[in-house]
């Protein structure tokens, strides 16, 4: 019964993406991105009903049931029934992709998913984060009945009770409709946004960059063990990643397709699950804000700004309004943030700790993603062999994924500066998981610049027009790039 | 790009072989099943309003200290389980099926029931 109240969450995700972007009927790249983006959508969207539900009529089934049915009834009517319009998503233009990354790519999917199921029979309850708080979080939440705001009380340490309840409500909903704890549900939970983001990474470099970026893209982010351990241990951060990764390639999408501002409204949606998430989802939505901003700004026709942050803000807000009330209302202050001004002031003043900082992050790019050899190294020497070439249609969407992910690193780092009081053990406890939130948006970025492998001595528009003499092109060595036929920047 | 894609699938591929022997190797650890197994008679007679001060034998400074009461926690919630023996009620997690009464009697414990497998609830009378 379970699987069933997931899989009505997963559809009513999708058919709001399919409401806002309707597809062809058939598989094809863009159901691929819808089928992703629902994931996000439908488990956000539950989380905030079942919160609401709660508050407002506290935990019961039937209200509940009623509530979910009629915006899933809705949901499913409106986005099963839309009609094919406006743009459809498409592989971008490029040379055909070898058959072979296809079957890598398959491969990765099996590897990834037998690593996912074996984590998960080991560890059904999930790890630490799991069981000490969000699994821990909604069954307070299921069990405590009219009690509910227990999951609040600090009297329970290491629960931290100001963190936001995307997770354990969407958990919680599943419980309460299914009248039974069952522990498919976190699994299922954590399994669709590992998955979710793999797909939307795997679509949105497709749609952007075309079919060989995108399988490469896939395979990387598949084979990245720490990304999908952390999915099966069922953290937060994997959901986190999943929206910042959806944010950010639903603005690329907005860049690429300028007169379909449906993109901003997407964009909007998943910005706004980020606090009801983890809190440092307040600090991508102020990073993606700024950086869009900047972006625009330098790259773009000013006209745009306030018709994208328009529908961005407005589709942001309820789900930011729900998290804001929930912080104000019944959050007792973060435990981080409780501390005195001039405890923090005598952290930000100690030299060693920015060292020891700056070293935590250096060494981490080094360690992360649990790969035979450093991943980072690697990405260079790809760099190295085909460069970054971007085009000027590109320039803001690039501009916007690598300024957010900086605000991103910076505010971390701050935050790792000023605020714990032993660093070096919540360098150790959680700087790998911060680097896993944002590695699917930065391999979205990597792929965004860098040329495909086999357009090494012509220039994309060129293999675009001659798909079928693409084919025939080989990898070759790396010879001069040549000049593109239109205004470009290259970042090398 | 080969190389990427032929270190991307090593990788995982080297450490799903790990995983899974670690899986196959059936080592018995202290884990939420163990916990629930531990409590299942424990839960079912504590009201979800209840706050209950915890007890371990564990040394505090010990790393499983915490995580057994993070553990006992989350087996007993919506109960509220504190570190501490300001509440009327204590949960004792001992790792002896016998536990030690004279230690109980030092902290003015009295067992109310003895679960087994070193699960008791007592009666705070320091408080």
């Amino acid at each position: 019964m379970i699987f069933v109240f997931i899989a009505l969450v997963w559809l009513t995700g999708f058919s709001i993406a399919r409401f806002l972007f309707p597809a062809p009927a058939g598989w094809s790249l863009h159901s691929v991105f819808l089928f992703s983006l629902g994931t996000g959508l439908g488990i956000g969207i539950a989380s905030c009903l079942y919160f609401l539900s709660l508050v407002l009529f506290g935990p019961s089934p039937l209200i509940l049931a009623g509530f979910g049915a009629v915006v899933a009834a809705i949901a499913i009517l409106r986005g099963m029934s839309a009609k094919s319009r406006g743009i459809a998503l498409e592989w971008a233009a490029g040379p055909a992709a070898p058959g072979y990354l296809t079957v890598l790519l398959l491969l990765a999917v099996v590897f990834a998913v037998t690593m996912f199921v074996v984590h998960s029979l080991e560890n059904p309850h999930g790890e630490w984060d799991a069981w000490s708080i969000w699994n821990l979080k909604a069954r307070f939440l299921f069990r405590g009945g009219e009690r509910w705001k227990n999951v609040l009380s600090t009297q329970i340490p290491n629960s931290h009770p100001d963190y936001p309840l995307l997770l354990p409500s969407a958990v919680a909903m599943c419980w309460t409709l299914a009248r039974g704890e069952s522990i498919g549900a976190p699994i299922a939970v954590a399994f669709l946004f590992t998955l979710g983001a793999c797909g939307l990474l795997i679509s949105s470099v497709g749609i952007l960059r075309g079919k060989t970026q995108a399988l490469v893209a896939g395979i990387v982010l598949l084979a990245t063990s720490s990304f999908i351990q952390l999915g099966a241990l069922q953290y937060a951060d994997v959901p986190m990643s999943f929206y910042i990764l959806a944010t950010l390639a639903l603005l690329c999408l907005q860049d690429r397709f300028p007169g379909d501002l449906r993109f901003s409204i997407a964009a909007g949606l998943t910005a706004g699950f980020a606090p009801w998430t983890k809190n440092e989802g307040w600090l991508f939505l102020a990073a993606v804000l700024l950086a869009r901003l900047i972006a625009i700004l330098r790259f773009d026709r000013r006209v745009v700004l306030a018709t994208q942050f328009l529908r961005f803000a407005a589709a942001a807000l309820p789900s930011v309004a729900l998290t804001a009330f929930f912080k104000l209302h019944f959050a007792p202050p973060n435990d981080l943030f409780g501390q005195k001004a001039s405890d923090l002031a005598a952290h930000a003043a100690v030299f060693g700790r920015w060292v020891i900082t700056l070293e935590g992050f250096v060494q981490m790019l080094f360690l992360m993603g649990g790969f035979l050899l450093p991943m980072v190294l690697i990405l260079g020497l790809y760099w190295f062999l085909v460069r970054f070439h971007v085009e000027e249609r590109e320039r803001t969407s690039l501009a916007t994924v690598l300024v957010a992910l900086g605000l991103m690193l910076a505010g971390e780092f701050a935050i790792f500066v000023v605020f714990p009081p032993d660093i070096i053990a919540q360098l150790k406890l959680s700087l790998a998981r911060v680097y896993m939130q944002l590695w699917p948006a930065a391999l979205l970025a990597f792929f965004l610049a860098a040329n495909p492998p086999q357009l090494l001595s012509t220039p994309a528009h060129a293999a675009a027009k001659t798909k079928t003499g693409a084919k025939s092109l080989k990898p070759k060595r790396r010879t001069a790039p040549a000049k593109p036929a239109h205004p470009s920047v290259r970042l090398n | 790009m080969i190389a990427l894609v032929a270190l991307a699938l090593a990788s995982s591929f080297w450490l799903l072989l790990d995983l899974i022997s670690v899986y196959t190797r059936n080592t018995t650890t202290v884990g939420v099943a163990f916990f629930e197994d531990r409590f299942s008679e424990f839960r079912k007679t504590v009201a979800p309003q209840t706050v209950l001060s915890y007890l371990s034998d564990n040394p505090v400074n010990d790393p499983s200290n915490q995580s057994e009461f993070n553990l006992t926690q989350y087996t007993l919630a919506p109960a509220i389980v504190k570190p501490s023996l300001d509440e009327p009620l204590v949960v004792v997690n001992y790792h002896s099926a016998t536990p030690d009464q004279a230690a109980l009697r030092a902290r003015r414990l009295v067992p109310l029931r003895d679960f087994g497998k070193g699960v008791l609830l007592c009666r705070n009378d320091a408080r």
